[in-house]
């Protein structure tokens, strides 16, 4: 289907495109809104094509656009939709971009939260341009994070991502979006760093004068261009400033304020997409890359997945603000991804990649009936709601299904992530699983009891509910869409796992990821 | 007349300029209109400044007989060339505005021009008279340029503490240069370099002489270190840069800073290359001071101009790490950081002065809800910032990621050099996080804080200058192949350095 099209750099043409007429829109700027819908649909439906194509011809790396370029001699790796462009020729940087298992899934889930950010922030009446402009540009970086093969232009990307969200806390915030808008940008900012200089010290380590990742991984795994030394610091940097992102404990700092601040559609793409390029970034470069650090640090990784599953989930029984309780279970849920990624078996990096597009629907469907709720009561205090599933019953019923799917419920798509997370942790660490599990039941325990202060029993008189009314159109709709598509990925998660699973078998069977030759 | 025409021919800048500086005043004289004086400057700048990018860019043009003994026209004077041309266009296109009301008009444009053309002898100059002359020509211009508005204390001000600073970094340099002509027997630079070492490479001057080089070596680093404003010696460069008029400003910090660069890397790396291992932990320490005192001290500035100054001797220090790494690439990354400096440093300044121009001050408060009043400017200013921060795409990021990576290659790979360096990489990545700290407060301000709603509508020119520098950092950074390649033909240029790792 899109034999010889340059279909990747299409689909991140397109929201540019839209930034730009979004920007450029003057006095029209009520019609942002609607400019900023069709320019984030229209590469959503284009990535979903990708999709069944990638379904239907899995194996064929024939597809996609080769400019002037042989396939990739390198067979580790199989990239489709593969395109390749000189770009500062003399330092080896070149514009390469292509899909596989593990980067389709994310790559399909940015296009598809970007549009419904979108949607969601239908009523947003300050400044609409900048706002809808800045959307855009965020899901531009995001896309080129999940497709980009060569480290400059991961790195161009990555810090491009910074930019329009800094901006959403700091315009679009709450009361202390100053001081969230600057942290954020700061904490991420000095991860960034970390894997700027050791992408770096790869580039020369390596001697193949190429930034290519491929090209890299290659002179890492083939030629033993890294030494142990090596590899284990520079996976160390690499897992620092990935690691933030995530985010793992003792990092985490900056996720809380920067989600409370947050407009609820900055909230659902940092949470839903902003946090998957961590992981992703571990699971691209860091550990295919640099196996033998990795082997090394696998107790560590382990270890701190583990708190950051049981402390994130600690901290949300402790919150009072609805929002700040969700931002917290992205901490320990995203340990489960970091967890599937440390036991280096197959069936737990799928796993973690798995829960990672897992996440990216629930924690949305979250954040969203955070933000109603919001809207509608003017609060998310725990304390001062109540009962409020007989002022709006569609909006119980979302936030209930959400909470249930993110608590791990059978037959919605979290279940089946973290279970495969936690088969995969007996596997290789035998009863230590009895430490995860335990998060298992406090996840349920807060979930269940911010559900019952805040939705159910007798309805409150600490704020006035007169005017409380159910969810609008523009939020119930993208809402549906996800707790359909939770529940279908819930009953069916061969297909994504179908998806992932070549992919990672490709990186299980690298030498020297677990101390073999 | 053939023979006197190409002996001329890598002397065509200075000459244009000269003449230009010298009917300014006449043209003054004579038209009522000021704004004819800029176009007049602009003339031979836009001339010189397209024959240069003609030369380098596209090869339809190049100078046949370009070396002499005192100066030589190559990719490296070429580039600084084209910084020094770039920044005069955009200074000049911004000056009508700030200084409609100002006398002597004529002779500020003519002093600018004559700043120019001592900074295209610096990039051209092969030898340490030919440097001094450079650099006291458009220091002498500068020092008028800053104390141009007579009336204004903080202008006087300015001046005279430049002037002295000035004189004494003067007299510094000579000093430096009287000693190392002392001990190599000349002044011309690879000749110097010649005398100082021998076949095997080492140091094989008059036996003991060692000991008065290093001395021109300490003087050096104090008289070029004012130039560039490196800590301990970039006092100076706040308060001149706040006194003076905001355009003198820029032009100060975008290209007269570049000239001391264009000596410090001629004398340095190829001069007296052979005494690195005497002060290339020193450079490299100086240099790791210079950028974290300048972004410290940034941090708590509330003047925008103050705080430009601050980051621009932090910037210095970013350039700096070219000295102690002294590999080719190296040096190619340190000439792109100052071709890029060059343009969004001075946009920045531009924006201060535009709004200047519309008697709007330059305090942060000021800065408050500018993107109500001006979205252009707000827009513009914050490119340039996110720039000198360093974020991708933009061409901060694009030259700092050559500099920085050439710090790491010693230490890594096949790249033979000291270990220590890979610390300089570290600390610029870290300053330039702690950078963003201060740059993104002025982006709140502009964009976060509510402020005044009255609209500013900037002049054409003053536009114009801002669009040009917007369009160059966007488009070196989203497409910097050819400058790079320009910069690594330039780095090659230094015959004594190690390669870089292409």
């Amino acid at each position: 289907m899109f034999s010889g099209v340059p279909i990747i750099s299409i689909i991140i043409l397109i929201p540019i495109i839209g930034a730009v007429v979004t920007f450029c829109l003057g006095k029209y700027g009520k019609y942002a809104k609607y400019v900023a819908l069709a320019f984030s649909v229209a590469p959503l439906v284009l990535s979903v094509l990708v999709g069944v194509e990638f379904l239907v011809e899995p194996d064929s790396t024939a597809t996609g656009y080769h400019a002037g370029f042989t396939t990739p001699t390198f067979g580790f790796f199989n990239f489709q939709f593969y395109e390749h462009y000189t770009w500062i020729h003399s330092l080896g940087i070149n514009y390469i971009v292509g899909l596989d298992g593990i980067s389709l899934p994310l790559f399909i889930l940015t296009t598809l939260l970007s549009t419904l950010a979108i949607l969601f922030s239908w009523d947003t009446a300050y400044r609409p341009k900048e706002y809808f402009g800045l959307m855009l540009v965020l899901e531009v970086g995001v896309l080129g994070v999940f497709s980009a093969l060569d480290y400059f232009l991961f790195y161009v990307f990555w810090e491009v991502v910074l930019i329009p969200m800094y901006f959403m806390i700091g315009v679009w915030g709450g009361p202390r979006k100053d001081y969230a808008a600057i942290k954020f940008f700061i904490y991420t900012h000095v991860a960034s760093l970390a894997i700027l200089v050791t992408i770096m010290a790869m580039y020369f380590q390596a001697g193949v004068n190429s930034f290519g990742m491929e090209d890299i991984a290659r002179a890492s795994l083939t030629l033993g261009a890294f030494g142990q030394t090596f590899q284990l610091i520079a996976f160390g940097a690499l897992f620092f400033g990935f690691g933030v992102k995530v985010p793992m404990v003792p990092f985490h700092t900056w996720l809380p304020d920067a989600h409370v601040e947050a407009p609820t559609a900055g909230s659902v793409l940092l949470a839903g997409l902003l946090l998957k390029m961590g992981g992703y970034g571990i699971i691209r470069v860091a550990i295919p890359t640099l196996p033998t650090g990795a082997h090394d640090l696998q107790l560590l990784i382990a270890i701190i997945a583990i708190i950051s599953i049981l402390y994130g989930a600690m901290l949300c029984l402790a919150q009072k603000d609805l929002k700040k309780m969700v931002a917290y279970s992205s901490i320990s849920h995203m340990g489960f991804v970091l967890l599937g990624f440390a036991t280096f078996t197959e069936l737990g990096i799928a796993a973690g990649v798995f829960q990672m597009f897992a996440h990216g629907l629930v924690t949305a469907v979250l954040f969203m009936m955070c933000g109603v709720v919001q809207h509608k009561c003017g609060t998310r205090e725990i304390p001062l709601l109540g009962g409020l599933s007989k002022k709006m019953p569609a909006a119980s019923t979302m936030m209930t299904i959400g909470f249930l799917a993110s608590l791990g419920l059978p037959g919605l798509v979290s279940f089946a992530a973290e279970f495969m997370v936690l088969a995969s942790m007996f596997n290789t660490w035998g009863l230590w699983l009895w430490l995860p599990i335990l998060s298992v039941a406090i996840t349920a325990g807060y979930y269940l009891w911010a559900l019952q202060r805040s939705m159910f029993g007798p309805l409150t008189e600490k704020i006035d509910t007169t005017h409380v009314h159910d969810v609008n159109w523009y939020e119930s709709v993208p809402v549906s869409l996800l707790i359909f598509l939770i529940a279908i990925f819930g009953v069916f998660p061969f297909v994504i796992f179908n998806i992932i699973n070549p992919a990672v078998t490709i990186i299980t069977s690298l030498p020297g990821l677990l101390g073999g030759g | 007349m053939a023979a006197v025409w190409t002996d001329l021919e890598s002397l065509i800048p200075q000459l244009v300029l000269i003449a230009f500086a010298l009917l300014l005043p006449a043209v003054d004289y004579l038209v009522k209109n000021k704004r004819i004086l800029s176009v007049v400057a602009l003339v031979p700048l836009f001339a010189l400044a397209g024959l240069v990018v003609v030369w380098l860019f596209f090869d339809l043009w190049s100078p046949t007989n370009t070396m002499t003994n005192l100066v030589e026209l190559n990719t490296l004077s070429g580039l600084f060339m084209l910084v020094f041309f770039s920044v005069g266009i955009i200074v000049v296109l911004s000056s009508p505005e700030f200084i409609a009301k100002d006398r002597n008009q004529g002779e500020y444009y003519s002093l600018i021009l004559l700043a120019v053309t001592g900074m295209t002898i610096v990039a051209e100059g092969n030898d340490l008279f030919v440097l001094f002359v450079g650099l006291e020509i458009s220091g002498i211009a500068s020092f008028a340029l800053s104390g141009f508005r007579k009336s204004e204390k903080r202008s006087t001000e300015a001046a005279t503490k430049y002037f002295i600073i000035g004189g004494f970094s003067s007299a510094l340099t000579l000093f430096a240069i009287s000693i190392v002509y002392g001990v190599a027997g000349t002044t011309q630079i690879s000749a110097i370099a010649n005398a100082l070492t021998g076949p095997t490479g080492t140091f094989t001057a008059i036996p003991g002489s060692e000991t008065y080089l290093l001395l021109g070596v300490v003087l050096f680093m104090a008289g070029l270190g004012f130039k560039v404003a490196m800590v301990p010696f970039h006092m100076w460069a706040p308060d001149v840069y706040e006194g003076a008029p905001t355009p003198v400003s820029g032009f100060l910090a975008a290209a007269s800073k570049k000239m001391g660069f264009a000596a410090f890397f001629k004398i340095f790396l190829i001069g007296i290359i052979v005494t690195k291992g005497n002060w290339e932990v020193a450079a490299g320490a100086l240099a790791i001071l210079t950028m974290t005192v300048g972004n410290l001290v940034a941090v708590s500035q509330t003047n925008i101009k103050r705080m430009l100054a601050y980051s621009s001797v932090a910037q210095a220090g970013y350039i700096l790490i070219a000295l102690p790494v002294g590999t080719q690439y190296a040096v190619a990354g340190g000439i792109f950081h100052i071709l890029t400096h060059a343009f969004m440093k001075s946009g920045a300044f531009m924006v201060v002065a535009a709004l200047g121009a519309v008697a709007i001050g330059e305090r942060l408060d000021d800065f408050k809800g500018l993107s109500r009043r001006s979205p252009f400017l707000a827009f513009s200013m914050t490119i340039f910032l996110l720039s000198l921060a360093g974020i991708p795409p933009l061409a901060g990021f694009a030259s700092k990621f050559v500099l920085f990576s050439s710090a790491v290659y010693p230490a890594v790979g096949s790249g033979a050099g000291p270990d220590w360096l890979v610390w300089l990489a570290v600390a610029g990545v870290l300053n330039s996080a702690l950078s963003l700290y201060y740059y993104a407060r002025v982006i709140k301000y502009m964009y976060m804080e509510k402020g005044p709603t009255d609209r500013i509508r900037p002049t054409p020119m003053i536009s114009f200058a801002i669009i040009i520098a917007l369009a160059v950092v966007i488009a070196l950074g989203v497409y910097p192949n050819a400058v790079i390649s320009l910069c690594e033909q330039a780095g090659s240029l230094f015959p004594l350095l190690p390669g870089g790792p292409v």
